[in-house]
């Protein structure tokens, strides 16, 4: 805090803590809830008590294949090329039955069945629950992904991410309360990470892994002392100008973000400096240290980011272009899942043995499933009748699996897990009523779960 | 969306075919035989029939079987199985023989049992259905009756799908005449009881309908959910919604059965699942046909219930007529400059509040110039202003800058922002419609010119059909209706394109737009608060499905199509030469592909590759061909389609169930105009003119409403889209209808209702508050003071760029879109581009489903949706901007080299930076405060080590970077 000149109020006193020490995080954040009038983004109670405080959320583009991955159909093994079932594109026509590409073994104590595209993930089996009756109502890529994100599947809405700021604030004031960490762009766009009608503080701030995480974060002045000197003058001035107009919050709020930022090239590029991780951690990530390219920098720093209080992270695993699309070729998979699967399986572990796998709920899921039957040569088709997710962390019922398909994962049998559900569980799961999580827009009140969704019991601890 | 009543629909419909065949015939048709495709003999509806073995019958197909599919509607067993297993493919067909010469009629179940698909049937080889859509995985259908004659004792039936849809036949019926097909001796209702059928109501069903159920189904419910009353027979017969409550006789097929059970998550009921033995009774119940002792009818009781009162509903301030209130009196006589001043005067001294003092003239134009054009005074304007001490020295300031072509640049501005304008399409991979930016050009031409309010309405919504008296404003007219044309595209597909959500979207921004309604909300059911019925909403929606949209290309069609030629009067016909030639030439390039793919056939093998090689490039030339545009200009607007046509109503918003036809007409509540009899228009004109109807009281409010809005940051109705129950009502309900009468009075000038609000005192008020008001009108809606307010984020970028002295204001070119015989966009990888431009914000390239980085940070206008007015966020991320962004340094560059060229000393150089980017001078303890920076940056940028003769401009570059980020350069007093 070099460039103000006076006048700290006792809110600033405490953020200055915060810019300067992360040592005592859960403090910081009590003594910021007690200053909560004036900040939209200041940690609120939520609905109910829960132990969940914040999200990772992980998604998969393109359309993981659930009968390749988590969803285990000894019978579509057998599949004897002949006996029909959906396949294709987006037609779905019949098609021969394409089997699995990948031996399932069981994981953990629970003994839930994974393929071997996730060996490591299949060791953390016993912290995750997973839901095998996923259900989603379009087959296309961009329909799909913006409902996974925002419970609409054509009309833009905020995301689940902008949902739960809005809902619970954010414990650390230096940074933004929603991050999504994506190195392409993802089908629908900005629209899956937007706050649409919901204040502009819960949008959420894109990350590229590389050089430059978040656009301007970098000081663009050669000279730190200039822009010290420079954020003092505009101070100075600023607070002439506001004492001259008595009481004014938008004005004082404004005059704040400016500290806010200073600290953020900081404090932000700090999460991003990963030199003082172990190369032990490194290797837990299955990543090389200054290694941007692959899953384990977003993993790594988003473990780094929920340290911070971040309330919702979001990881982007693949974009449009390049994903998990395999329409020509199942075997493409393989490629995906090793860069996936040792990075959050480390993520699981690493938040586990600091003891944040407590109140961190973990999220995987992708927009829809792939079609038991063949499409093009060696690959499957979109599939939105079914496929899997997972949920790991707080209060989270882990250790077990929900729901079935039938014997050629084709359709959902039991217990299905519509995306709404899916929504009002992760709402749950964070102390929020999904019902009760409204925006009045346009003369009625909105809900990422629309009029729908039910909270999964089966899924909470 | 969970489908129940696709079928009964189609049965129903089936029904009253029947019935009015009943009145040309007598004779009843008699059952020949019926034949399960794919499986053994069964027996249906009670009657007998064959299985696959079958003599007589020759089926081709793929069998195909699925019973773990969930049927919609669920049936008898029986049926289920025959549904359930079918014979499928692109060209299924089922051929009966040995038939005695004569007429017949056929029955086929369809069903579909993953995704929809699409086909057309046959009988005979003549088709009977174009297009069939087989619906949602479970559906299916009983089609027909189709009549035919047997031809050499045969009839066939059969399905024909050009692109990728297969068929899955599961059975037919044959019946022999022309007579009518009686109805399967179906158990009924049971309506004369046995003593022993009411106890088992009244001890086993009542009880549970009323504990259960009555709460929202019945005629004493506070609120009737779902238009389905369960306290009567006739309630249960009548059904809500979606049909009848109850099949008698079958409880699979009864909705209540399956609301119960919690077949559907959709349909849940009661939310706690009753116990199993009373499910049972009622299983037992719907059994037994239903027996029901109550004979009072309470359907009546109901729908008077939920009917609108329409007395009533007009009584609703913004439906009263819009009246030409007496101007209040006042006490303090000489405060007033013009009659808005007495409303507001009387209002804050009916709260005794005191107006703050009038606003300095700096803090006055700044305020002016920004709220008109946008950008910031000069200093010579300043200075005129401050020179000029003649009584209309303010109104000359005003008339100036409504003058000013950038007075359209600002308020075309705000109108794009309530018609969520995009110059791209919004489907999956959001095509670039490199016509649109011409909509854009003439909202800012149509502003500055002040075409009156009523006729900028009209040009939009019916431009078309309204030729002007030159051909440029015959173009201009079309160009207009690029307002239509903007709606929404979804998806990627052609076929079964979803034509609904587009004109939702169409109906959704004109309600907020003209009229502050959100009939959007009347899509699936009757608004819940505002009288809006869902018959309202299809009348609208029939003018629009009469309109045509043009086609902007999407994934699986990358060409556009049905965008209007801008020719000269009478020069339509070259133009569609030119289409017909054009149409011509691609359709003998695609002869030249199907020549050479028949031709490969035939080919050796040796020299199929060669063949192969020829059909690709043949197929390059058809694609590239098609993908060429006409030599013609043309705009991205709409026309009249084909015919005209009235729709039904789509019950719960599902285009696949349909139920009353509503012919085309205005909204009720606004008076209900029909078109005349005779008209075989879309109706387009006619909707423009009860737009701008006089006794419309909405057109005149809601855009009075808005205008005042821009001017003091806040409508007098705080949601200036919504009018209706939702929204919230005027803070001065008076001030807001004499304003409408003056602009109706005006005749409609935009113009006009700035130079009143604007030459009122309460306009040029300054915006210091008293701790009194602060008191006593938090929100300062009785205008005490002006209310304070932060530039927009187009402000905010084009006052950079003009202190830069880098704007330019040559006239916009069309945005640099790659050529369109090189769109290859899909939803893996869609168009997405920021073009750099140093022009003002409102001609930036606007992406529907891509936010602009810049705009997304400071709040800019949501392109997806109408936004009625700004938020002003305050985050880091715009400090973040402001403090390392390019833009902001290459900015903060210019304007410093221009500070150091404009003066020679330093404090005239502050002053110069004070003048041009606060509009006033620095005060002295600013001077100093500025001075010893300079000299602290000078330092420390010396002690870096940079070259001495850099140190003077990074100085100033510097001090204007923090200039740049005061309150004071970005909030208006």
């Amino acid at each position: 805090m070099n460039f103000r000149s006076s006048l700290y109020s006792r809110r600033e006193v405490i953020r200055s803590l915060v810019g300067s020490s992360l040592l005592l995080p859960g403090l910081v954040s009590n003594l910021l809830a007690e200053d909560a009038s004036s900040d939209p983004l200041a940690p609120k109670p939520s609905h109910f008590p829960a132990k969940a405080k914040r999200v990772i959320f992980i998604f998969s583009n393109g359309g993981v294949s659930h009968m390749d991955t988590f969803d285990h159909k000894p019978k579509l093994f057998a599949a004897d090329g002949k006996t029909m079932g959906i396949g294709g594109g987006l037609s779905n026509q019949q098609r021969r039955l394409l089997k699995p590409g990948w031996e399932f073994k069981p994981g953990g104590k629970c003994g839930t069945m994974v393929s071997d595209l996730f060996p490591h993930l299949r060791e953390c089996m016993d912290d995750i629950c997973l839901i095998k009756s996923m259900k989603s109502d379009d087959n296309e890529h961009y329909q799909a992904t913006l409902a996974i994100h925002t419970g609409s599947f054509f009309f833009s809405r905020p995301s689940i991410g902008s949902w739960i700021s809005y809902g619970l604030g954010t414990a650390n004031q230096n940074l933004p309360s929603f991050v999504a960490i994506s190195a392409g762009s993802p089908y629908a766009g900005t629209q899956i990470f937007n706050n649409d009608f919901l204040p502009a503080y819960h949008q959420g701030v894109r990350v590229v892994p590389g050089k430059e995480p978040i656009a301007n974060l970098d000081r663009r002045t050669k000279q730190s002392s200039v822009q010290e000197l420079e954020l003092g003058l505009a101070d100075a001035l600023n607070q002439r100008h506001l004492n001259a107009r008595g009481h004014d919050s938008e004005l004082a709020a404004r005059i704040r973000t400016f500290e806010t930022a200073f600290h953020m090239q900081t404090e932000a590029r700090e999460v991003f400096d990963l030199s003082k991780e172990s190369d032990e951690t490194f290797a837990l990530y299955g990543m090389k240290r200054d290694q941007t390219d692959r899953f384990g920098w977003p993993c790594l720093v988003a473990r780094r980011l929920a340290e911070r209080g971040l309330r919702f992270i979001e990881l982007v695993d693949g974009s449009s272009s390049h994903n998990w699309d395999q329409h020509g070729d199942m075997a493409e998979h393989a490629k995906h899942a090793k860069n996936l699967d040792q990075p959050v399986a480390g993520l699981l572990k690493d938040l586990k043995r600091r003891g944040m796998l407590e109140d961190t709920l973990v999220v995987w899921t992708t927009e829809f499933g792939r079609t038991p039957g063949v499409d093009g040569d060696k690959g499957r088709g979109h599939h939105s009748a079914c496929f899997s997710s997972w949920l790991a962390g707080a209060g989270v019922n882990a250790g077990t699996s929900y729901g079935s398909t039938d014997e050629i994962g084709s359709t959902v049998v039991e217990n299905r897990v519509h995306v709404h559900d899916f929504h009002a569980t992760i709402l749950h799961l964070l102390g929020m009523d999904h019902e009760k999580l409204t925006f009045r827009h346009g003369g009625r009140d909105y809900r990422l779960t629309d009029v729908h969704g039910n909270v999964v019991q089966a899924l909470l601890a | 969306m969970v489908r129940h009543n696709t079928a009964v629909a189609s049965w129903l419909i089936a029904l009253v075919c029947l019935s009015l065949s009943d009145h040309l015939v007598s004779a009843e048709a008699v059952f020949v035989r019926a034949v399960n495709l794919n499986g053994p003999a069964l027996v249906v509806d009670g009657r007998a029939w064959d299985g696959t073995d079958a003599t007589n019958v020759t089926i081709s197909g793929k069998r195909f079987e699925n019973q773990a599919v969930a049927l919609k509607p669920a049936t008898d067993p029986k049926r289920a199985q025959m549904i359930c297993s079918s014979v499928w493919g692109d060209k299924v067909s089922v051929e009966v023989t040995a038939l005695t010469p004569g007429t017949y009629q056929v029955l086929l179940y369809v069903w579909e049992d993953t995704i929809n698909e699409q086909f057309d049937l046959l009988v005979n080889d003549q088709v009977v259905f174009e297009k069939f859509n087989s619906g949602t995985a479970g559906s299916w259908k009983k089609l027909g009756p189709w009549k035919c004659e047997s031809r050499d004792g045969k009839i066939k039936v059969s399905a024909r799908a050009p692109g990728h849809g297969a068929a899955n036949f599961s059975g037919i019926e044959l019946w022999a005449g022309d007579g009518a097909i009686p109805e399967v001796a179906k158990p009924q209702f049971v309506t004369t009881l046995t003593s022993e059928q009411t106890e088992f109501f009244e001890r086993k069903i009542r009880p549970v309908l009323v504990e259960h159920c009555y709460e929202c189904h019945s005629s004493g419910a506070k609120k009737i959910k779902g238009g389905l009353v369960l306290d009567s027979r006739a309630g249960i017969m009548k059904g809500g919604d979606t049909g009848p409550a109850i099949t008698p006789g079958q409880p699979d097929a009864s909705l209540l059965i399956q609301a119960i059970r919690h077949t559907d998550p959709e349909m849940v009921m009661p939310k706690q699942k009753l116990p199993a033995h009373v499910i049972a009774d009622f299983e037992n119940w719907v059994k037994m046909g239903a027996p029901d002792p109550r004979a009072e009818d309470t359907v009546a009781v109901a729908q008077a219930k939920s009917a609108i009162d329409w007395n009533k509903a007009r009584d609703w301030w913004s439906f009263r007529p819009v009246e030409s209130p007496s101007v209040p009196a006042v006490k303090q006589k000489r405060w007033p400059m013009n009659d808005l001043d007495r409303f507001i005067l009387a209002r804050l001294e009916k709260e005794n509040l005191k107006p703050a003092v009038d606003a300095e003239k700096r803090a006055l134009i700044r305020r002016a110039t920004f709220d008109l054009i946008g950008l910031p005074p000069t200093p010579e304007e300043v200075d005129a202003f401050l020179k000029d001490k003649s009584r209309d020295a303010f109104a000359k300031v005003v008339d100036r800058l409504l003058a000013s072509p950038s007075y359209g640049e600002r308020w075309g501005r705000h109108w794009l922002d309530v018609v969520r304008y995009a110059d791209t399409a919004g489907d999956n991979s959001d095509f670039p419609i490199p016509q649109m930016h011409r909509y854009r050009d003439w909202v800012i031409s149509a502003l500055n010119r002040d075409l009156p309010y009523d006729q900028f309405v009209r040009e939009q919504l019916a431009g078309d059909l309204l030729p002007g008296k030159t051909t440029q404003e015959t173009h201009e007219r079309l160009i207009a209706t690029g307002y239509i044309a903007n709606a929404r595209r979804f998806g990627s597909r052609v076929d079964d394109y979803p034509q609904h959500l587009t004109i939702e979207d169409t109906l959704d921004n004109l309600g907020k737009a003209f009229l502050g309604l959100t009939i959007g909300c009347a899509r699936c059911h009757d608004h819940k608060f505002d009288p809006l019925p869902t018959a309202d909403y299809y009348a609208l929606y029939g003018i629009f499905q009469s309109t045509r949209y043009p086609w902007p290309g999407i994934e699986l069609d990358q060409k556009q199509r049905d965008l209007v030629p801008l020719v000269e009067l009478g020069g339509l016909a070259e133009f569609e030469a030119a289409r017909k030639a054009h149409d011509d030439e691609k359709r003998r390039l695609d002869r030249v592909v199907k020549k050479l793919r028949d031709s490969l056939k035939g080919t050796p093998a040796a020299e199929k590759k060669a063949v192969e090689v020829r059909i690709k490039d043949a197929e390059k030339a058809v694609n590239e061909f098609a993908a060429r545009p006409l030599p013609f200009e043309l705009a991205y607007a709409v026309a009249e389609a084909k015919k005209a046509v009235n729709v039904p109503i789509q019950i719960k918003g599902d285009p696949a169930k349909p139920g009353d036809v509503v012919p085309r007409r205005f909204l009720t509540v606004l008076g209900a105009q029909t078109l005349p009899s005779n008209d075989a228009s879309s109706g387009r004109r006619q909707l423009a003119d009860w737009m701008v109807d006089r006794n419309n009281p909405l057109a005149a409010r809601v855009m009075a409403n808005r205008i005042w809005l821009h001017h003091f940051g806040k409508g007098l109705v705080p949601t200036p889209n919504d009018f209706g129950k939702q929204g919230k009502a005027p803070t001065h309900p008076e001030l807001l209808d004499w304003l409408a009468s003056q602009f109706i009075e005006s005749g409609w000038s935009m113009k006009a209702m700035h130079r009143i609000i604007m030459l009122s005192r309460t306009y040029q008020l300054a915006s210091t508050r008293s701790d009194d008001a602060i008191a006593r009108d938090a929100n300062n809606d009785l205008l005490s003071s002006f209310p304070r307010r932060r530039l927009d984020a187009e402000s905010i970028r084009d006052t950079l760029l003009v202190l830069g002295g880098n704007l330019d204001t040559s006239p916009p070119k069309p945005h640099p879109f790659p050529p369109q015989t090189e769109w290859k966009f899909t939803q893996h990888n869609p168009f997405k581009a920021v073009y750099e431009s140093k022009r003002r914000s409102v001609y930036l390239m606007t992406q529907r489903i891509q936010r602009h980085p810049y705009l997304a940070i400071f709040d800019g206008a949501d392109p997806s949706t109408s936004t009625a007015a700004r938020t002003t966020s305050t985050t880091p991320l715009q400090a973040l901007f402001l403090l390392n962004d390019k833009f902001v340094h290459e900015q903060s560059q210019s304007f410093a080299a221009r500070i150091l060229k404009a003066a020679k000393e330093e404090p005239a150089r502050i002053q110069f930076a004070y003048e041009t980017a606060l509009g006033r001078p620095a005060e002295k303890v600013e001077l100093e405060q500025c001075r010893k920076f300079l000299n602290d940056a000078r330092q420390r940028l010396a002690e870096s080590g940079i070259s001495t003769s850099d140190i003077e401009l990074e100085t100033w570059r510097a001090m204007v970077r923090a200039l740049l980020r005061l309150n004071e350069f970005v909030y208006l007093d």
